[in-house]
């Protein structure tokens, strides 16, 4: 993706562009919105329960799994939206960013509503923001010095310094909820408890009841700002993935989500049905306390050794049926200053080389390669695949509660010779990757590999106000990482979903638009069935 | 016999209490439920800060004094998930699982209970090989397997049946016959030995002498002493049933206190684990309290017992 400098020039344009490219399908939305009639009933089969917190954005959790529930309930005012990253304009029409970072005003639609019919003003985003308590929340009101109401549209937040990332984090759904409205006198009257119970939104669908943890039962919103589709939105909760699978193959469900490999082929082998392989999170190979002399991992030409060694194209297509992503980078692309890196190669005599110069012509035995839970067969591969250069390692399984713990124990929890097999899908910018899986001290990293170059780029890139700076900063640090294999990126595994029959679909992404940023299929609005499928009782 | 009810009262209170303090401890040894609810990422302050919001940043006394609070006032805490009171969670599930218990009751009785009779009074016939064998698949078979090949079969190739879920009746036969089968298998095993145990005691030897027709030997003689262990089975089994069908309810997605149980294990919502433990674990003793007291009525001899 390619990465572009954020500055009053660029909003502007941006801007410029959003009123003229985005109004038009926008006034084709409205005139569609007042002829496309909402018809018939669809049925999303989840993987796992539903939290009830994913229904208010003022506690967002800072994970993916409520997004899936916010974009159908909730709006916000920028956000990622198909190939838009993070700020496609939804409650808000426009917005404009100040050059020096140190304000943005959003100026809201016209006549857009809340489900109960209450209008969404400035003081519902003012609230909204204000009162937010979710992830991210004590950074966005430490540097947020207030929240103007500029007339009954236009809301401007000043900032006490410049704050470069705060458009990433407003609009990147799967990160931070500050910028999704609720009704704030609604909240006020009912609180959390009860906004929990009855969430009212300004997004497409409204609910309409919910069995807690089971069932949510939504409906079109009519008000909505673009046209709805299809009429009553069923989400329920499915554990079971073979059931889910029987679910679609019945009809009984129109979109299950995680089609674990062994269910893969019968989903291929199906004509009905279709598969989503969204690409999501990235895998990679780390090395606990590598800093020290003795540790095998401490000779660059060890760790270049282990990456010449990996299969990772046989990785990809035993783990994710060949529909995950070899590339080069740990970071996945769909962030701000990704790089992009070419792919690593295989070359097992080269590897077997390298062991012989750093001293280890008959390798060496590893105490323990450790996958994140429950991923246990990819650490068996790898586990299989550096015999080839003469390491000898042994597969160590925990449960996931376990893994967590000894992970935030930092190296005392991983004493002697150790390879992690980790793997994580953030959103919003590449500092929250580094920050939470390199950085000493991060919570992921905690003391495993403490590069003090690299953490010190880091502190500079963090107090920096200049853009351009913070790129290149962003960049080296990136190339860094990865020209000394301090990790050894693996691939990037397919979060593999399924479609059924009664949805309008030539092709899986006509679903899952936003695959980019997401592994949901939003923008719910925009989903279609069948004509045979939206009329039928 | 007061002395009796508050002696027995007393070991009721104490075993609640041994109970509370095993489920706190268990529960907080599986790890830190906020590391689980977060993906890989997270940052450590939000984090943090959801610990502070669930109290678990407090010491463990105080977190166990909260807990006992709570359980004292009947809310049960409130659910990290559902945010909501865990009694309201539970009893908003219980009569999904009663529906089901009783339907599988209903199932292992309608099973179990004939062919157990049919093979007894044939013994060694082909009626008892074939009980014997339906007894061995009802106990061998896993009701989760049983589950997931009759989803494949009624649901997905004959398409008479939902896959899964609560409805109408259809949406509990397969869900009731997975829950119901071992039971019915293990009801099947006992009747059979319980009637043949009754078949060869000499009342039923006299009645025969008697002259008196087979049938009514069987039904009024045999069949209703034979009865007893199958029924104190059978109300073990319903217990066992709305209590901890786990499997079952997570294969077909029915909304009962054993999908609730296995949700709060798996995301470590300890409110929730602890209250429905509790919950279980108070029908439970409360239930054997007030049989105590009525054996106790009806037999002096149990209340002079010290």
């Amino acid at each position: 993706m390619k990465n572009t400098t954020l500055t009053r020039r660029t909003v502007l344009r941006t801007a410029a562009l959003a009123t003229t490219a985005l109004a038009s399908p926008f006034v084709r939305g409205a005139r569609a919105a007042a002829t496309v009639f909402p018809k018939g009933k669809m049925v999303l089969a989840w993987h796992t329960n539903i939290a009830a917190r994913w229904l208010d954005p003022q506690q967002h959790d800072g994970t993916a799994s409520g997004d899936n529930f916010l974009m159908a309930l909730q709006d916000a005012l920028i956000k990622n939206f198909r190939e838009v990253r993070y700020d496609h304009p939804a409650l808000a029409e426009r917005y404009e960013f100040a050059e020096d970072a140190t304000s943005a005003t959003f100026r809201l639609r016209p006549g857009i509503k809340f489900h109960d019919g209450s209008p969404v003003t400035p003081e519902d985003v003012k609230w909204s923001y204000e009162h937010y308590r979710g992830a991210w929340s004590e950074v966005l009101h430490e540097k947020t010095q207030g929240v103007e109401i500029i007339d009954d549209r236009s809301v401007r937040f000043h900032f006490n310094s410049p704050f470069l990332d705060f458009p990433i984090l407003l609009g990147t759904a799967n990160v931070c909820g500050a910028g999704w409205v609720v009704p704030a006198k609604y909240y006020e009257k009912v609180g959390q408890d009860g906004f929990m119970q009855k969430p009212i939104g300004a997004g497409p669908y409204k609910l309409v009841s919910q069995q807690p943890g089971v069932k949510l039962e939504f409906e079109a919103f009519e008000d909505y700002y673009r046209p709805v589709h299809v009429k009553q939105f069923t989400m329920v909760s499915v554990p079971e993935a073979a059931t889910r699978l029987a679910m679609l193959e019945r009809g009984e469900a129109d979109i299950m989500y995680f089609v674990p490999g062994e269910l893969i082929d019968r989903v291929k082998n199906n004509p009905k049905l279709m598969l989503a392989p969204v690409v999501s999170g990235n895998w990679w190979l780390e090395f606990p306390g590598f800093q020290d002399p003795k540790s095998p991992f401490h000779d660059k030409r060890v760790r270049q050794a282990i990456s010449l060694a990996i299969d990772r194209e046989a990785i990809n297509q035993a783990e994710s049926g060949g529909m995950g992503v070899v590339d080069g980078n740990w970071i996945n692309d769909d962030v701000e200053y990704y790089i992009q890196w070419p792919k690593w190669e295989r070359d097992v005599a080269k590897a077997k080389q390298l062991m012989a110069e750093a001293g280890y012509p008959n390798g060496f035995n590893v105490d323990w390669i450790t996958p994140v839970p429950n991923f246990y067969s990819r650490g068996e591969r790898i586990v299989a695949q550096l015999q080839s250069i003469g390491i000898r390692a042994k597969l160590q399984v925990m449960e996931r509660g376990v893994f967590q713990k000894k992970m935030e124990g930092g190296l005392k929890e991983w004493r002697g010779v150790q390879i992690i097999m980790n793997a994580t899908r953030i959103g919003g910018t590449w500092s929250n990757w580094y920050d939470s899986m390199f950085k000493c001290g991060g919570f992921q990293a905690r003391d495993f590999f403490c590069v003090t170059d690299l953490d010190d780029k880091f502190k500079q890139y963090l107090a920096s106000y200049d853009a351009e700076e913070r790129k290149n900063l962003a960049e080296q640090i990136q190339r860094e990482i990865l020209e000394n294999y301090y990790f050894v990126p693996v691939f990037r595994h397919a979060f593999v979903n399924a479609i059924g029959p009664r949805i309008a679909a030539t092709k899986w992404q006509d679903v899952f638009p936003t695959y980019m940023t997401a592994g949901y299929p939003y923008p719910w609005e925009d989903i279609e069935l069948k004509e045979a499928a939206a009329t039928e009782r | 016999m007061g002395q009796f009810m508050i002696r027995r009262t007393l070991y009721a209170v104490i075993t609640l209490f041994i109970l509370s303090l095993t489920i706190f401890t268990v529960v907080r040894l599986t790890g830190d439920p906020v590391t689980l609810l977060a993906e890989p990422g997270a940052r450590a302050e939000d984090l943090d800060r959801v610990r502070a919001e669930w109290g678990l940043d407090r010491p463990w006394p105080v977190q166990y004094l909260a807990f006992a609070k709570n359980v004292f006032t009947g809310q049960l805490g409130k659910s990290f998930n559902y945010e909501m009171p865990v009694s309201t969670l539970y009893f908003q599930r219980l009569p999904n699982s009663l529906e089901l218990a009783l339907a599988a009751t209903l199932i292992s009785f309608i099973v179990g209970i004939p062919a157990g009779l049919i093979s007894a009074v044939k013994v060694n016939s082909g009626w008892d090989s074939l009980g014997k064998v339906v007894a061995l698949l009802g106990l061998a078979i896993p009701g989760f397997w049983l589950g997931l090949v009759m989803i494949l079969v009624f649901s997905v190739w004959l398409e008479w049946l939902p896959t899964s879920g609560q409805g109408d009746w259809r949406h509990l036969i397969m869900p009731a016959v997975a829950l119901g089968w071992y039971f019915a298998a293990s009801l099947l095993r006992l009747t059979r030995s319980s009637m043949l145990e009754v078949l060869r005691s000499e009342y039923i030897k006299l009645a025969r002498l008697k002259g008196l027709p087979g049938y009514a030997v069987i039904a009024i003689h045999a069949f209703k002493n034979a009865l007893i262990p199958v029924l104190t089975l059978a109300g073990i089994n319903l217990v066992v049933m709305l209590n901890a069908a786990v499997i079952i309810e997570v294969i077909f997605a029915w909304p009962g206190i054993g999908r609730l149980l296995y949700e709060g294990i798996f995301q470590r919502d300890f409110p929730l684990v602890q209250g429905v433990v509790m919950e279980a674990g108070i029908m439970i003793v409360v239930i054997n309290l007030i049989v105590d007291i009525l054996y106790a009525y009806i037999d002096p001899r149990i209340r002079l017992t010290k």
